[in-house]
């Protein structure tokens, strides 16, 4: 790590380079997943390529049948025979062989076509399978690569999604899994078909005509050339124009979203302005994006035509002067477009290449994270909880950051007992409660649960005896009755109902058509934010746990529907041991310990009448951060 | 088959009701650029004409250079007569002069691929100067005409939707215009000439030659419909596999909490599944595109040789009385049939772009249609500084027709006077407040404000004098600073400073990274929910109002923070007259009057104390949601 610091940035960026190909050959090793399709991929393009290089011998054939058979028969119905006897020498034939030719020319004819048929069916044929199953190949590793990261998303530990967005997690996953499966179903294979065919045409040039290949050999570095430069000036201008258009979208969605701020403050004109600068702004990307492709696509192509005015000249004296036949000419013709192709291909691919290695990068990033919290190789089942829990000189701190959001804190909770956490934001209080299901590992010290230090114990066996309603509820797409069973998929329909009833939440599921087989999630039915938490109480609920987790649970819901949810929670919280991130005055009241955290330490440990007596910070919590009950929501819900 | 392509198109592509109607509407906004388009139509004739030449000069090369049939210039009989319109034919007896002549040819094609070059590319650009300008002017008038439409338009149709179909459909106006459009006319230009030439040098073995043509357009047109519809099943699936992703990845603390890892990533793997199987169907398609097609044009090339080829030997005419073919025919012509494969599948592919553009166009022509449910009256007058009365008189509303929202409301309120509106959801306290600046117009009684009727001024001058703090807060992306003067755009710095203090965002706001320049993310991201208020009741502030509508915030604020906006309110409402669609006990006891509403109707009215003691509905709410927190507390 310091040897790449102090490097010169040059070697630093040629290091980086080097890895990203590296993480691009390991995409590519995923075709190991898929060898025999990859093999008949690449045999196929081999077969098809081949047959492609025939085409042009066949069109010789046919051609030279033709001009030999024309020339044959003209001469041959020459009336005058002095006439045609110089004609024949002048050939340097006799007029049997002549005949001879003319009477083969037909069968010689019908052979290169036939001929020529059946290599196309042949050819057509292979270059199927090889597209058929370049594809297939590169949508097997595309699923791979997404099953591998999905699988690894899911068991990283908390802290990984602390410091990555979804959104930035979904690129990776879609976007960037997409652009290295568009380089290995197309990149790779083109690459590779490049190759193969500018040397096999290269050779097949030399072999029959070197003069005539020579000539056309100055014409290649151009083509590069322009290419390299397509790919140069191509993707910044693309770049722009992107960023121009999210610009102006921006605005659009803004005039959209906002449209009655834009109308109560009577800013159109204003708008139209901003709108109108970013519109003339893409505008005038576009043109730039106009001007160099307007030209620069036809300019390519001159520069492979060329070739074609090239070969005639050279070619064309050739033939006059009697050293080569039409028919060669041309093949030559033919055989030209395979050169210049495949040129054109590796330019595109290059720039496909560069975006694959970025993205290769990209993608094993994630399936390289290791999880920081995983099962020790020796670790036990955790017993059926009882619900003591225990703090032991709890230190946590997050990745690589010096100040702890916990300094040595230690507590101890008795079975049965509610604990309300009381502090600020930023106090600590979400952490400790992350810490109990083992969601983070403590740095320093260490958290018990009935005696078990909670790093020693099987994850499964210790997540599935806790209840846990985060902060924001997430439901996923299915019916309302999968999501209260989410995490006890076998439970009957009564126990889930039991758990909604508990939750409060039976009545507005009933009022539902479906009831409890609405669906919900990304399709599903709209839930106000109090409905989804209740679900998530009820879900929490359903595994009736030894120890219950609530986080700010009780905060987005309207106060007739809260009362209903407390009275639940707290016959609900009798017989377990619960932390309860307090928001609400009366969960503190009612809580067996109350611990008020600043700064990631306990300021004060005690009952609600302990505390008000002697902890003047409580006392200004509870003044100042708790829902005091005059300022209710008047929606009749 | 004609009638089975049809079909196929009519399956294929989202097509326009009105494609003449729509053309129409596109060349008004192309009216500016007729020159362009213009020259368009002749650089393109000039690049068509380029490439059938090409052809026919190989023909000649064939014919006048490169054959040698020594014995022609003697023997004169039986010659086919080759057009050599470059050099007089008779003069090419030696070598050298041949040689030079084909130098000549070969510098004459390379001239016409330059030009075509050139040509192909003042086509494209002077098509691209006319289309991103249309498009940006069409761009435009959307944007203003967006402005237009009333605030029922918004509430009918979801933004995101709007948006999307905005983006979308100027999206593919973008792809008609920057290249689909133009190569499909070249396309067609060049297969037509392509056609005429062939069927010009001989009509004979031009029609045998040119049979295939159509079947490969038909062929095409098939794979690449067949293609499409497997990719639309295939961009479903993976709509799904992201819909699976985006819910694991946001619920990925859920999926651990409660043990599911195993269930979550064996659905994600059936999705993913799914996904692979559609795309690898539409994958068949994709793939046999291509090497059928090249197939075809093989079939063709072996026609043409054929037939071209046994004409030639036989030195007859495939037809009596019609020319011999010569073998510069037979060149040409296979030039010709290589030249005809790569419009035809441009045609194919990218007519659906072209016909999914003319769509496109029309639903933003019906967009901009719309009608503007508000207007200002044609002799509309300003309306003069705001006093601050307001009156309904007899208010009736309805969104849809019949359906009243809003029925009889008839209330007068003072200058200064504060009036909170509260009832259930859904009871009409928006669309009462919703009249006042005049999102919506009423259909029956009216709104006046000072004796004026909001109908018979302009909306502007009305709307200028209204301020307005909305439940939702609209932050822009842009500095703190530019946010709040959106209140008033002529404020200077300081008096947005001293607007920004009065309703005490001042503090947090310079504890910002940048302060007043901090620049806030999309839809002020970054800011907490009543940070975001705050800023807004400081735009209002400057633009210091003496009619204010507020609509309190329901959702939870911390406890500091809602203090803090509780006061600025009650500084803002100082000396106003107000009205507050009222969620908080203490603004309804500020109250001069108090309005309960429940199904569009005024049930009860007067002060909080007098409503308690009338013990009506608004005393049933009392108790049933005020009064039991007073309890608890």
């Amino acid at each position: 790590m310091q040897a790449v610091h102090s490097a010169p940035p040059m070697s630093v960026r040629k290091k980086r380079a080097k890895g990203e190909k590296g993480y691009l050959r390991r995409a590519i090793g995923y075709l190991g997943h898929y060898r025999t399709m990859t093999f008949i991929a690449y045999g196929a393009l081999v077969v098809a390529t081949l047959a492609q290089l025939v085409v042009p011998q066949l069109v010789q054939a046919m051609i030279d049948g033709i001009t030999q058979g024309a020339i044959a028969q003209r001469v041959l119905s020459i009336p005058n025979e002095g006439v045609q006897a110089m004609a024949l020498s002048q050939l340097n034939t006799t007029k049997e062989a002549l005949q001879t030719t003319y009477n083969n020319a037909p069968s010689w004819i019908l052979g290169a076509v036939a001929l020529i048929l059946v290599v196309a069916v042949f050819r057509g044929l292979f270059a199927f399978i090889q597209a058929y199953a370049a594809e297939w190949t590169a949508q097997g590793i595309a699923y791979s690569m997404r099953n591998d990261i999905f699988t690894r998303i899911q068991r990283l530990s908390f802290s990984y999604y602390d410091r990555n967005q979804t959104g930035q997690l979904m690129i990776r996953a879609t976007d960037d899994v997409e652009r290295v499966r568009l380089f290995i179903a197309q990149g790779l294979l083109l690459t590779f078909q490049a190759f193969l065919l500018l040397i096999v045409t290269l050779t097949i040039l030399f072999l029959t005509n070197w003069r005539l290949t020579l000539a056309i050999i100055p014409i290649l570095p151009f083509s590069v050339i322009l290419f390299a430069v397509f790919g140069k000036i191509s993707q910044p201008l693309f770049r722009d124009v992107q960023m121009r258009l999210s610009k102006l979208n921006t605005v659009l969605q803004e005039n959209v979203a906002g449209i009655r701020v834009v109308k109560a403050f009577v800013r159109q004109n204003r708008e139209q302005k901003r709108f109108d600068d970013a519109n003339m702004d893409l505008y005038i990307h576009w043109l730039k994006i106009a001007r160099a492709f307007s030209f620069l696509f036809p300019m390519i192509f001159f520069v492979g035509q060329i070739g074609q005015a090239v070969i005639l000249y050279f070619a064309g004296s050739q033939i006059i002067d009697g050293s080569l036949m039409i028919g060669e000419y041309q093949k030559f013709n033919l055989y030209l477009v395979y050169i210049f192709f495949p040129l054109g291909q590796l330019g595109m691919i290059v720039s496909l290449m560069a975006q694959a290695s970025a993205s290769a990068e990209r993608i094993f990033e994630i399936i390289d994270t290791k999880s920081e919290i995983t099962d020790k190789p020796n670790a036990v089942a955790l017993p059926p909880i009882q619900g003591d829990v225990e703090f032991r000189e709890v230190t946590f701190r997050y990745f690589n950051s010096t100040a702890p959001v916990l300094n040595k804190v230690s507590f101890t909770a008795k079975k049965g007992q509610t604990i309300a956490l009381l502090g600020a934001t930023g106090s600590g209080k979400t952490t400790i409660i992350n810490l109990i299901p083992r969601f983070y590992d403590a740095s320093e010290g260490s958290v018990l649960i009935d005696g078990h230090d909670v790093r020693d114990v099987q994850l499964d066996s210790l997540r599935s005896q806790i209840g846990i309603v985060l902060q924001e509820t997430n439901l996923f797409s299915g019916s309302i009755r999968d999501n209260i069973a989410f995490g006890r998929p076998d439970a009957s329909d009564e126990a889930v109902m039991n758990a909604a009833k508990a939750a409060a939440a039976h009545d507005f599921i009933m009022e539902f058509p479906d009831g409890y087989n609405t669906s919900v999630g990304e399709r599903g039915a709209t839930l106000s934010g109090g409905q989804k938490q209740r679900i998530a109480i009820a879900r929490a609920l359903l595994l009736n746990p030894k120890l219950l987790i609530l986080d700010d649970s009780t905060s987005a819901v309207d106060f007739t529907t809260e009362r209903k949810i407390q009275a639940a929670l707290d016959n609900l919280m009798k017989d377990r041991t619960s932390f309860v991130i307090a928001q609400r005055i009366s969960t503190a009241r009612n809580a067996d310990q109350i611990i008020v955290l600043e700064k990631g330490q306990i300021v004060a440990m005690g009952t609600h009448a302990e505390l008000i007596e002697n902890s003047p910070i409580y006392a200004e919590i509870f003044a100042s951060q708790l829902v005091d009950d005059s300022h209710p929501v008047a929606e009749a819900v | 088959m004609m009638m089975d392509q049809r079909r196929l198109f009519d399956q294929e592509t989202r097509k326009a009701k009105n494609v003449l109607g729509t053309i129409r509407r596109f060349s008004v906004y192309f009216r500016p650029y007729w020159l362009n388009l213009f020259a368009v139509v002749a650089f393109t004739l000039v690049v068509v004409y380029c490439n059938i030449l090409y052809p026919e000069l190989i023909g000649q090369a064939a014919d006048c250079y490169l054959i040698s049939t020594p014995t022609v210039q003697m023997g004169g009989s039986g010659v086919p007569t080759a057009d050599c319109w470059y050099t007089d034919i008779t003069q090419l007896t030696t070598t050298e002069a041949k040689v030079s002549g084909l130098l000549g040819l070969a510098f004459t094609i390379a001239g016409t691929f330059l030009v075509s070059a050139l040509f192909t590319g003042f086509s494209f650009y002077t098509m691209r100067l006319a289309g991103q300008g249309a498009l940006r002017d069409m761009r435009g008038d959307l944007f203003g005409h967006m402005h237009n439409l009333s605030i029922g338009y918004y509430s009918r149709n979801e933004a995101g939707e709007i948006m999307s179909r905005l983006t979308n459909d100027m999206d593919t106006l973008q792809q008609m215009f920057n290249f689909a459009l133009l190569n499909v006319f070249q396309g067609v230009m060049i297969i037509f000439w392509i056609g005429v030439a062939m069927l010009r040098e001989n009509l004979v073995y031009g029609l045998i030659s040119l049979s295939v043509a159509p079947l490969m357009l038909f062929v095409t047109r098939y794979f690449s419909g067949q293609a499409r519809k497997a990719f639309r099943v295939a961009r479903k699936e993976i709509g799904q596999v992201n819909a699976d992703l985006q819910e694991s990845i946001a619920g990925a603390r859920e999926v651990q909490a409660f043990n599911r890892e195993e269930e979550s990533i064996a659905q994600f793997q059936r999705a993913n599944e799914a996904n692979r199987a559609a795309n690898v169907r539409a994958a068949v398609f994709t793939s046999a595109l291509n090497p059928v097609l090249e197939a075809f044009s093989y079939v063709a090339l072996g026609i043409v040789v054929l037939v071209g080829g046994f004409s030639a030997l036989n030195n007859q005419p495939l037809i009596e009385g019609t020319a011999v073919i010569t073998i510069g025919t037979i060149f040409a012509f296979i030039a010709y049939i290589q030249r005809i494969n790569q419009p035809i599948s441009q045609i194919a592919v990218l007519w659906t772009n072209v016909q999914s553009g003319i769509a496109g166009g029309e639903r933003i022509f019906n967009l901009m249609d719309e009608t503007i449910e508000v207007v200002d009256r044609e002799n509309a007058k300003q309306m003069p500084p705001i006093i601050g009365e307001v009156s309904f008189n007899d208010v009736e509303a309805e969104y849809v027709k019949g359906e009243k929202v809003l029925r009889g409301i008839n209330f007068d309120v003072k200058k200064g006077e504060m009036v909170a509106i509260v009832g259930p959801t859904g009871a009409g306290k928006t669309t009462i407040i919703n009249m006042i600046p005049r999102f919506y117009d009423v259909t029956g009684g009216s709104v006046l404000i000072d004796g004026v009727d909001v109908r018979e001024v302009t909306q502007d001058s009305l709307r200028q004098q209204i301020g307005m703090v909305l439940q939702d807060t609209f932050l822009f992306s842009d500095t703190v600073m530019e946010n709040i003067r959106y209140g008033r755009l002529s404020a200077s710095d300081d008096e947005v400073i001293v607007a920004a203090k009065m309703v005490a965002a001042h503090e947090f706001i310079e504890r910002l990274p940048e302060g007043y320049q901090t620049v806030l993310g999309e839809r002020g991201s970054g800011l907490s929910q009543g940070q975001r208020q705050l800023i807004a009741i400081a735009r209002v502030a400057l633009m210091n109002p003496n009619i204010l509508i507020l609509d309190e915030a329901t959702s939870s604020v911390d406890t500091r923070t809602e203090r803090v906006i509780q006061s600025a309110f009650e500084k803002l409402l100082e000396g106003r007259t107000s009205f507050v669609i009222a969620h908080r006990l203490s603004t309804i006891r500020n109250a001069d009057m108090v309005l309960m509403v429940k199904d569009g109707q005024i049930i009860e009215r007067g002060t909080h104390q007098e409503l308690l003691a009338h013990g009506g509905a608004y005393y049933d709410l009392y108790m049933s949601q005020f009064k039991a927190e007073e309890d608890v507390a």
